[in-house]
């Protein structure tokens, strides 16, 4: 019973995460260096230099990887090797005033530094971690999640 | 099927397990151009603000940041030495302004270089090119207008040698007007491309 319940659950996620995948993309991977990938809809993409992310997208290094990735805002973010990050929520639309990033680092080092979104409306700016959340003015946090 | 399934479920698990016995330290480090910033880090049992650089919080299990402490440059750049290794620049905007028709000003002609150099830097593959135009004129005109200062610019690099497939040119004739204007209102200002590198 607990299993089928996991399931839905999953099948929720994954649906969810399809729909995304229609919208336009909101960011690349700039530099990779070693192992890198993004799950996007529960399967796992290699990540090449240029590789165009989507919203829900986590990207991931392996236990030698690093990547940098610069969002559409602006904001850069780099990943240290066993780290991943998940971009929950991505709007970037200035002249509409829709604005919003919600990051969630899962797991390993990650350094944020903040892009358009956060000049234009701090508040619209998350970092989620498992035991907290950061919210920025501007600037250039560091992040680790043992 | 099954193994989508198996994809997404491992997936929760990861997520949910990292809800469980994982200790996050959070660091304010300064800006590329030395400015510092402030963070406010809020777990389930506190929050603090942290404005000076390197000072840090530790978030174990009672979700209560600790109190920021701080923790040298040299032991941060210890902890985030591989990612900060591969930080990408941050993308550059630049904009070039135009007489009434497809010349740059003297000046903006002067900002070549600089792009150039930062193309150099990233060794971008990423240009987007985007042309405006001020208000004077009927919406087909400038739209026109605009498609060809963003190609005169385009062509300039090109000419420099960027590859021509890294950049992009967009068009936005007189609907995104730096400086608000009414119908047909010459403004220098709004005459432009902007040029963003990643």
């Amino acid at each position: 019973m607990r299993y089928l319940a996991l399931l839905v659950m999953a099948v929720v996620v994954w649906s969810g995460s399809c729909a995304y995948g229609a919208s336009d993309h909101i960011g690349i991977v700039k530099t990779v260096s070693g192992e890198v990938s993004v799950v996007r809809g529960g399967r796992s993409i290699a990540a090449d230099p240029n590789f165009r992310l989507q919203e829900g997208d986590v990207i991931r290094t392996g236990p030698s990887g690093k990547a940098g990735l610069i969002l559409e805002d602006d904001t850069v973010i780099s990943l240290g090797p066993g780290s991943s990050i998940a971009i929950t929520n991505f709007l970037f639309q200035p002249n509409e005033r829709k604005l919003s990033l919600v990051a969630r680092v899962l797991q390993g080092t990650i350094s944020y530094l903040s892009g358009q979104i956060a000049k234009l409306m701090p508040s619209a700016v998350r970092l989620e971690t498992p035991r907290a959340t950061v919210g920025v003015r501007g600037t250039h946090v560091l992040i680790e999640v043992d | 099927m099954l193994k989508t399934w198996g994809w997404a479920l491992f997936l929760i698990l990861l997520v949910s397990t990292g809800c469980a016995g994982k200790k996050t330290v959070v660091v304010l480090a300064p800006d590329p151009d030395g400015k510092v910033g402030s963070i406010a880090v809020t777990g389930e049992g506190g929050s603090v603000v942290i404005d000076a650089p390197y000072r840090g919080t530790t978030i174990g299990d009672d979700r209560n940041p600790t109190p920021p402490e701080d923790l040298g440059k040299a032991r941060v750049e210890k902890t985030f030495g591989a990612a900060l290794s591969v930080q990408p620049l941050r993308p550059l905007h630049v904009i070039l302004y135009f007489g009434e028709d497809t010349s740059l000003t003297a000046a903006s002609e002067r900002l070549l270089p600089e792009i150039l150099a930062a193309i150099a830097a990233r060794k971008s593959v990423d240009i987007m090119v985007v042309g405006h135009t001020d208000s004077l004129g009927s919406r087909e005109y400038n739209m026109d207008l605009s498609r060809r200062r963003a190609q005169t610019v385009k062509e300039l690099l090109v000419k420099k040698g960027v590859p021509a497939s890294a950049i992009q040119t967009t068009s936005h004739g007189k609907e995104n007007p730096l400086i608000p204007t009414p119908d047909n209102v010459a403004e220098p200002r709004n005459r432009r491309v902007e040029v963003v590198i990643k």
